[in-house]
């Protein structure tokens, strides 16, 4: 299909949305749909079908609006632009929302006879006109939680239906992928790529314009991408947001970098866990093959590309790019030694960029605004935004995008809105079981790989985990520790053994048998399995232990007996 | 060729051969469990770490290709202390019973723990399987002494290409199984045993050599098979004259350091009373001959329809000067009698390709016929 096609769907669901004053957007996120949002949206949908007006008013499935602790979230959307967000929207509320929402004029009152259950919800609605609870579920737009983020990645989540590529279309999608196809070679994207300093989003922070670089210099009749959608960290889901909500988003950062590479084969890696994510992704797919934005000729040109899904089998070791590799092979998912990388050697023994979901998302909008635009948001080395998944002990939890080196200070007490109750806070915990724990005293370090890893954490895929005054650290790091155990693959021994005396170490020291030596006998066990490991699960399996050894050493010590 | 140095010494190796290999081979000991020189890299067991000149972290010898100009250190009290790590790690999850185990003196594992001063480990002895299969008359599968080398595996798919086993389970609970974790003798196994050979520890150990002696108790000797035409080397490790094993030799000219089942476990009929270990006329010839006074005539029952013929009731050995000599002038007087085709030669696929070409040489220029054929034919 030509651009021009594309342009005129664009347009005519654009005139379809302006014809609407006023448009009702329902989180059905997963953290929504587990809050309750399947009902809320088919409440919304039954009473604009029972109000006696309706055709000014659309109800909008749309993907994550950020704080998930209070869905499900409905967002009202004037046509002005203006928007009031609503939380904690049961059926109930729902009602109220749209009593409140039509006009309730009856000179253009419909005129079609209704069927009894209907009468019966427009029964409901006269009466939820009259409520007055309404106010209390609404959020301000001047909240930090909103105010202090910065969106490029999640820019369009929260307001594309996930669903329809037309709403994809008509918020400019899959422009910068013809920008590509039809302006630029493979050499200045990948330069663009570069320039605009875009990092591995999934942790390790490796430059993609250099990623990318490598694949198209090699040579070979058939290269790949693959989309590392494994997300496995515990109560990290930027990922998962990202490909449910927005899938079109992933799919296009994926064929630009085919294109930059030179690739015409492509596979979503996507965990078994996420089945909202896997029905999104293998939808966006069959929607860009039936408007020939996959397949041959993508948009009329040259470039051919196509993808597939492959699904996870629940190994968090999968989303170590070898395993996974070997997870689509059809291998036993466990990593190999590198080099050879796979951008030399990757899927099926072919160069193979294996790109995070994140790092794709990000790119369509470097490619419309340029490298230079998205190169002044964050810092020196660490360009752009990062998109966290707030969880643990605050007011505030769900997904966030900030600028890179904003402080942990302003995530935590400003976005997050500080620990509730009498607790107080006591560290963050970023990167998961492979980061670690940062403390009071260092929350005004900027969020940047280089800082994070210097206080022996890490930037990680982006959760953030906040813990409270009445956590115990010692138990804290145990609970990583057994994920560790459960989750090493096996094959070399400083993982497979090495984290199963460390855990043996920690429950000695917790039910207070610990002798004094057990704590440097932990922390130099500790750093054998991080220097001896095969992969990076192993390498940074200790790190739990040994950044809570490090700020918190008075806990272990106040657990191991005096006399003894 | 690439020339690196390893611990001062200067080294050429051909291109893309790995450190490890490159010390190994020019006499640089470097421990390494789950590499095997016939097998594919596995990197599991994280002891063969060297320094390379300009790298800050120590890196795995077996992954890593020799580079012009390398320098490389393969002793250093870093690296000494890093494999000492790991080996207390592998030695907490192994019974340290070495006093009665089989295996004592020639176990990998062992030399090590011996090598690096470990006495016992240092963490909390906890054995991660204590699976014990004795499902097949050739080994024995105890899955404490298994330290997941892989080796086992490896060579099971990239040698033999049978595949019967693999890694199942994740972490501390791996361990190696069949399919399902069914008997050996229902999976894909041919029973060829180089998974045994290969196995640095005592998880795979031949039945035949359990209790019946340590390894320095053995003595070896090197020989041919004696099933194929192969002609791969054999080494048997006996005691009192009696064969505790037979495994390849490192380097067989034919078959590496592998060999398949009946070169492995098929050696008891070397040690069978009913073995013929001369050459035998039957009881009439000899009597025709005058090498036997008494006469005796062919009993009409054939010997090949009783189960376990008595041979000395047919036979008498004779030496082999007269077995030939009778042989020869059988063949001559037939030929002039009846014509040469009127014999036939049959060869055997357990003789090697010179004796075979010999035996239809022999056919041809000295009988003067084309009947010649070959068992493996028909």
């Amino acid at each position: 299909m030509s651009r021009e096609k594309l342009d005129q769907i664009a347009e005519k669901e654009q005139a379809r949305q302006s014809q609407f004053d006023k448009r009702i957007h329902c989180c059905i996120s997963t953290a929504c749909l587990s809050a309750g949002a399947g009902r809320t949206i088919q409440t919304l949908r039954d009473s604009m079908e029972a109000a006696p007006i309706g055709d000014e008013v659309e109800v909008v499935q749309t993907g994550c609006m950020g704080l998930c602790s209070r869905g499900p979230l409905v967002r009202v959307q004037e046509k002005s632009g203006e928007e009031v967000y609503y939380a904690d929207v049961d059926s109930e509320c729902a009602e109220e929302l749209v009593a409140k929402t039509v006009s309730w004029d009856h000179a253009k009152a419909k005129q079609q006879e209704i069927s009894p259950e209907l009468q019966t919800v427009r029964d409901r609605l006269e009466t939820a006109r009259k409520k007055r609870s309404l106010k209390k579920h609404i959020l301000s737009p001047d909240l930090p939680f909103f105010t202090k983020q910065f969106k490029v990645v999640l820019r369009d989540v929260g307001y594309v239906d996930p669903e329809k590529l037309e709403d994809y279309l008509a918020h400019g999608g899959y422009e910068s992928l013809h920008k590509v196809l039809a302006e630029m070679s493979p050499e200045q994207v990948c330069d663009e790529i570069l320039q605009s300093g875009l990092r591995g989003r999934g942790g390790a922070g490796f430059p993609t314009g250099l990623k990318w670089g490598f694949v198209r210099r090699e040579e070979s009749d058939v290269k790949y991408v693959v989309v590392n959608g494994d997300e496995g960290d515990p109560g990290a889901y930027m990922d998962r947001t990202v490909m449910e909500d927005n899938p079109h988003q992933v799919l296009e950062g994926m064929m630009i970098a085919a294109y930059a590479v030179g690739a015409s084969h492509g596979y979503f890696y996507i965990r078994a866990e996420y089945p909202i994510a896997v029905d999104r992704i293998r939808g966006a797919i069959r929607a860009a093959r039936r408007h020939g934005i996959l397949g041959k000729s993508v948009l009329g040109t040259d470039f051919s590309y196509n993808a597939d899904v492959r699904i996870g089998a629940g190994a968090f070791v999968c989303g170590e790019e070898t395993a996974l590799i070997h997870s689509i092979e059809g291998k036993r998912g466990v990593p190999r030694m590198r080099p050879p990388y796979p951008s030399t050697s990757g899927l099926w023994g072919k160069p193979t960029v294996i790109n995070n979901v994140e790092t794709l998302a990000s790119v369509p909008a470097i490619i419309k605004n340029g490298a230079d635009w998205y190169a002044q948001i964050g810092t020196e080395k660490s360009k752009g935004t990062k998109v966290f998944a707030l969880a643990g002990q605050l007011t505030n939890t769900g997904l966030i995008e900030v600028p890179m080196g904003i402080t942990l200070k302003e995530i935590v007490f400003e976005i997050g809105g500080d620990v509730p109750g009498d607790a107080e806070f006591k560290a963050a915990q970023t990167g998961g079981p492979s980061g670690g724990c940062i403390p009071n005293t260092h929350m005004d370090t900027p969020v940047d790989y280089e800082s994070l890893q210097e206080l022996g954490s890490i930037m990680g895929s982006g959760g953030l985990v906040i813990i409270d005054s009445t956590t115990s650290m010692p138990e804290f790091a145990r609970f990583f520790m057994d994920f560790c155990v459960d989750e090493s693959c096996g094959k070399c021994v400083p993982c497979r053994v090495g984290t199963v005396q460390i855990r043996t170490l920690l429950d000695k020291i917790i039910e207070g048998r610990g002798e004094p030596e057990d704590l440097d006998k932990l922390d130099a066990l500790c750093k054998l399995v991080r220097s001896t490991s095969l992969c990076g699960l192993g390498q940074s399996a200790p790190n739990p232990v040994l950044s809570t050894l490090r700020f918190f050493r008075q806990e272990y010590e106040a657990l191991i007996p005096t006399n003894a | 060729m690439i020339t690196l140095s390893i611990d001062t010494k200067t080294i050429q190796v051909a291109p893309d051969t790995n450190v490890l290999k490159a010390a190994l081979d020019n006499g640089i000991h470097i421990p390494h469990l789950c590499y095997h020189p016939e097998l594919s890299i596995s990197g599991g067991c994280r002891l063969c770490l060297v320094e390379v000149e300009g790298q800050d972290q120590p890196v795995l010898s077996c992954g890593l290709t020799a580079a012009e100009g390398m320098v490389i250190q393969t002793q250093s009290d870093q690296l000494k202390e890093l494999r000492r790590g790991v080996l207390d790690l592998f030695i907490s999850d192994h019974p340290l019973d070495c006093v009665v185990c089989d295996k004592a003196g020639s176990c990998t594992l062992q030399e090590y723990a011996y090598e690096y001063g470990l006495k016992d480990t240092s963490y909390e002895p906890t054995v991660s399987s204590t699976l014990f299969q004795d499902d097949n008359p050739f080994f024995l599968r105890d899955h404490q002494y298994c330290i997941l080398c892989g080796r086992c595996v490896r060579v099971c798919d990239e040698i033999v290409g049978v595949h019967a086993i693999d890694f199942a389970n994740r972490g501390f609970e791996t361990n190696i199984a069949t399919p399902y974790d069914g008997p050996m003798i229902d999976s894909t196994c041919v029973f060829c045993g180089n998974c045994v050979q290969v196995c640095p520890t005592a998880a795979l150990m031949p039945v035949s050599r359990l209790q019946r002696g340590r390894e320095w108790d053995l003595d070896r000797t090197l020989s041919v098979c004696g099933y194929c035409g192969v002609g791969c080397q054999i080494e048997y490790a006996t005691k009192d004259d009696a064969i505790i094993y037979a495994q390849a030799p490192e380097h067989g000219a034919a078959n590496g350091s592998f060999l398949c089942t009946k070169g492995r476990y098929g050696w008891d009929f070397a040690t069978s009373p009913e073995r013929l270990k001369q050459p035998m006329l039957r009881r009439d010839v000899a009597h025709e001959l005058g090498l036997t006074e008494e006469p005796w005539a062919l009993p009409e029952t054939s010997p090949l329809d009783i189960r376990k013929p008595n041979v000395e009731q047919y036979f008498v050995p004779v030496d082999w000067d007269t077995a030939l000599e009778f042989v020869s002038s059988r063949l001559s007087d037939i030929t002039e009698s009846h014509g040469p085709d009127s014999i036939m030669g049959l060869a055997s696929a357990r003789c090697t390709n010179e004796d075979n070409y010999l035996f239809q040489k022999f056919m041809r220029a000295v009988i003067g016929t084309n009947n010649i054929d070959h068992c493996a034919r028909l």
